[in-house]
């Protein structure tokens, strides 16, 4: 019970963690934009150039270099309205759009909550901070003075924005208002919810201020051994992929200390990094701030490379051709972009020790350039780009980078000497020294490159018109069934499955996974940067067999399982006549999955198709039997000459209406012809009940057939051809 | 053989949704599951057939499985029709 909610705890961190990497995504650019800008509209800097003659205030290109920096600093500026929309898109599981629209709702309604009770409460006189507050406690946001709550107001208004969702978009209302249900009624209850959110927050918000600066203040107070542990967790957590959750509060809030720039005060070392970077009046970097964002630098650039060239010493010699250029490439992506897991889980899973001595390098690292007093920031990872933005550029000066250089030289001799050393003496397994035989799971360069889609266009071994790694991990996590999400974060894939015992690890590496790593429902598999290539090319074989355009079959792992499964293979499907069924309505046509319920878009009766209807008659898609119709008349079973079985249900939940507003006008065992008026209903009515009038036509024996596929969008006319059946 | 017999519980008795459940849990086993009511008899695994018989609330079916390991299946099924209809 324990194991499973600490599991179930997991997926949620997991996806909230996973919702951010569209926001961080754009960081990097951001930054890019910012650090440009900045630096060259900062006199320090243009001087040490000798550019004060293009660039002084009034020349056309330091405008354009100041846009370019006020358009990088609005998106750190709006990072928890961001953080919002994004958290509500990632944790949705249907009407993502509405999520997202009801989540800005639901922030903005927040802050003005909190700043109303705060203004009543004196806090805020006349659109000014009382002096009585204490400093940093209230900040502005959008332009609201609120509690400053860092990126964590707008996670808390992404995640409830989110469950509302989840929980309302089906709604049901009084006849009267039938207009407000449904997703209407998401952003309704978001803003109620809005309310009663901040009147909380402005109670417990406080509360949890002053823990986060007692916080801080104890990180602060732990000084150099402080900058050690934390960089020690952070790296400790790389495995479990949850790094992004610890280090993000030293980011964003108070706890990574807080700091007063050009008035303002800033909060969260990332925050006061670029507060720095942006404003024309600082000095030297803050230390402070620095010592959560420099340390990486040295393990990236240095040491990890360091680590490559020792493993590729003590490699077989006739395999160092093709492992030096996989070891090559893992090095430099950690090199220039600061993307570490590639190289770190070639050797994690073969040697936990070899990464425990890895941790506690890092957190020196931190601690090294604490010490020092070397402050380069980073907006995602630490890597050459970086440091050429965040610190050659801004100047030796501000960012002490020239010290950077012998430390990096001396990770990167450290790693080379350590890895070379605990691989000779526990003789492990790192590639290219495996015994004859065994393939390494990262042979070529070609192998790694077809893995993970790097340098291959389109990243897709194309044969017999699909993805072939896509078809592999689709075995290997026990086929389309065992899987419920696809996602993936900057280097992992991340998987949620109905039973994660199924998963075959071994044939998941044989994909070009560096690592799989399993908790509760959750997996991950570590295939590196292209990694959103891997995730497009799975989607589209899940998309490809769920249309019917492969046969799901083919993706099952094969396994000598009890006898009776051999059977089912075996057996041949009954050969049956391929059909075209007219539209059954005058409508909107509808994909299943678009159906409002979850019976009918799961598919779980069959697949088919559906229609928004525009006028309440329901008419025979096909000649054919009439096998049953209910009592309640609102569902009709066809079977039609060509052996195909239909049901045609109107409406959503339409059974508690007892047959009212239906009439029909078959019988059951009466033979109709395509186009005959089935059952006429009092569409009307019907919706001022409250209810959907969406009515599925369903292929009862879809199992009969290779594929059901749609045959037209948009709107249907009656006796259209709608939908094909093939055998 | 192993049979059992129910009495529908469920509002709105086998209908669409509840239909779809039993084929989909008749599907996981190997058995041939059959479902009659007042004569007339469906195969568990087929839905437009189980819809077919207009089962409702109050209405007594028998459940037989044949094949495979019938007790396990039927104790199985029993349990399916006590949880959902």
């Amino acid at each position: 019970m324990k194991e499973k909610k600490s599991g179930q705890l997991f997926a949620a961190a997991q996806q909230i963690g996973k919702s951010l990497f569209l926001p961080i995504a754009v960081l990097p650019f951001a930054g890019i934009l910012l650090g440009i800008g900045s630096s060259f509209t900062n006199e320090t800097t243009i001087a040490t150039y000798g550019l004060s003659g293009v660039l002084h205030q009034g020349t056309l290109l330091y405008g354009f270099m100041l846009m370019l920096s006020y358009a990088g600093n609005a998106i750190f500026s709006n990072l928890a309205l961001i953080f919002a929309l994004a958290v509500a898109l990632g944790m949705a599981k249907k009407e993502k759009g509405v999520a997202v629209m009801s989540s800005a709702i639901f922030y903005i309604v927040m802050l003005v909550t909190i700043n109303t009770l705060l203004t009543l409460d004196g806090s805020i006189v006349n659109g000014e901070i009382s002096a009585n507050v204490k400093e940093g406690a209230i900040t502005s946001m959008l332009g609201i003075q609120t509690l400053q709550m860092g990126v964590f107001g707008g996670i808390i208004a992404g995640v409830l924005g989110a469950m509302l969702c989840n929980k309302f978009y089906k709604m049901q209302l009084p006849a009267a208002l039938s207009f407000f249900a449904g997703t209407r009624f998401v952003p309704i209850v978001s803003m109620a919810g809005a309310i009663l959110t901040g009147a909380v927050l402005y109670v417990v918000w406080p509360i949890i201020q002053n823990g986060i600066f007692a916080l801080g203040s104890v990180v602060e107070a732990s000084g150099y051994f402080g900058t050690f542990i934390y960089g020690c967790i952070e790296r400790a957590l790389i495995p479990f992929g949850l790094h992004h959750i610890f280090y993000m509060p030293f980011w964003q809030t108070g706890v990574g200390g807080s700091a007063l720039i050009d008035g303002v005060t800033v909060m969260g070392a990332q925050n006061i990094f670029f507060a720095e970077l942006a404003s024309p009046n600082t000095t030297h970097f803050s230390v402070e701030a620095c010592r959560f964002l420099t340390g990486k630098y040295p393990f990236m650039m240095g040491g990890l490379p360091g680590a490559a060239l020792a493993m590729y010493m003590t490699s077989r010699p006739e395999k160092r051709k093709e492992v030096g250029s996989l070891l090559f490439s893992v090095a430099l992506t950690s090199f220039l972009t600061g993307v570490t897991e590639p190289i770190e889980f070639t050797f994690l899973f073969l040697a936990p020790t070899l990464f425990a001595v890895h941790v506690v390098f890092a957190g020196l690292a931190f601690m090294t350039c604490h010490i020092l007093g070397i402050c380069v920031g980073t907006t995602f990872s630490d890597g050459l780009i970086d440091l050429i933005l965040y610190g050659v550029l801004p100047g030796q000066a501000k960012s002490n980078w020239v010290m950077l250089l012998p430390v990096l030289a001396v990770y990167f001799v450290l790693y080379f000497l350590v890895f070379r050393f605990f691989i000779l003496k526990w003789n492990l397994k790192t590639p290219g020294r495996e015994a004859d035989g065994e393939t390494a799971h990262l042979v070529s360069k070609e192998e790694y490159r077809k893995a993970t889609g790097v340098g291959v266009a389109g990243g897709k071994a194309t044969l017999a018109g699909y993805d072939e790694k896509s078809a592999l991990i689709l075995k290997g996590v026990g086929g389309l069934e065992n899987l419920i999400d696809i996602d993936c974060c900057a280097t992992r894939l991340r998987l949620t499955l109905v039973d994660s015992g199924k998963v075959n690890g071994a044939l998941l590496k044989s994909t070009g996974a560096s690592g799989v790593v399993i908790k509760g429902a959750g997996i991950q598999v570590i295939y590196g940067p292209s990694v959103t290539i891997v995730k497009s090319n799975l989607e589209e074989l899940v998309e490809q067999i769920r249309s019917g355009a492969l046969p799901e079959a083919l993706f099952v792992e094969e396994e000598p399982k009890a006898p009776a499964t051999p059977a089912a293979p075996a057996e041949k499907k009954p050969s049956m006549k391929s059909a075209v069924l007219g539209a059954h309505m005058k409508g909107r046509m509808l994909l299943m999955n678009e159906v409002q319920d979850d019976a009918f878009a799961s598919c779980a009766l069959g697949d088919g198709v559906a229609v928004e209807p525009w006028e309440g008659k329901l008419y025979a898609p096909a000649d054919g039997q009439v096998e049953s119709i209910f009592d309640t008349k609102h569902a009709i079973g066809i079977t039609t000459d060509e052996g195909t079985e239909l049901l045609l249900h109107i409406g959503i939940d339409t059974v508690k209406l007892g047959g009212k507003y239906f009439e029909a006008h078959v019988e059951e065992g009466q033979q109709v012809k395509r186009g005959d008026l089935l059952i006429s209903f009092d569409l009307e009515a019907i919706k001022a009940e409250g209810y959907l009038c969406t009515t599925p036509m369903i292929v009862c024996n879809t199992d009969d057939y290779t594929s059901v596929r749609p045959l037209a969008t948009g709107e249907v006319a009656v006796g259209q051809d709608l939908l094909a059946v093939n055998g | 053989m192993k049979t059992f017999t129910y009495t529908i519980t469920d509002e709105v008795g086998i209908h669409a949704r509840p239909a779809g459940l039993l084929v989909k849990e008749a599907k996981a086993h190997d058995a041939v599951i059959t479902v009659t009511k007042d004569g007339k008899s469906a195969e568990a695994k087929k839905l437009m057939a189980l819809m077919g018989l207009g089962v409702k609330k109050g209405d007594t079916v028998t459940v037989s499985v044949e094949g495979g390991d019938e007790e396990a299946v039927a104790a199985k099924m029993e349990e399916f029709f006590r949880n959902n209809l």
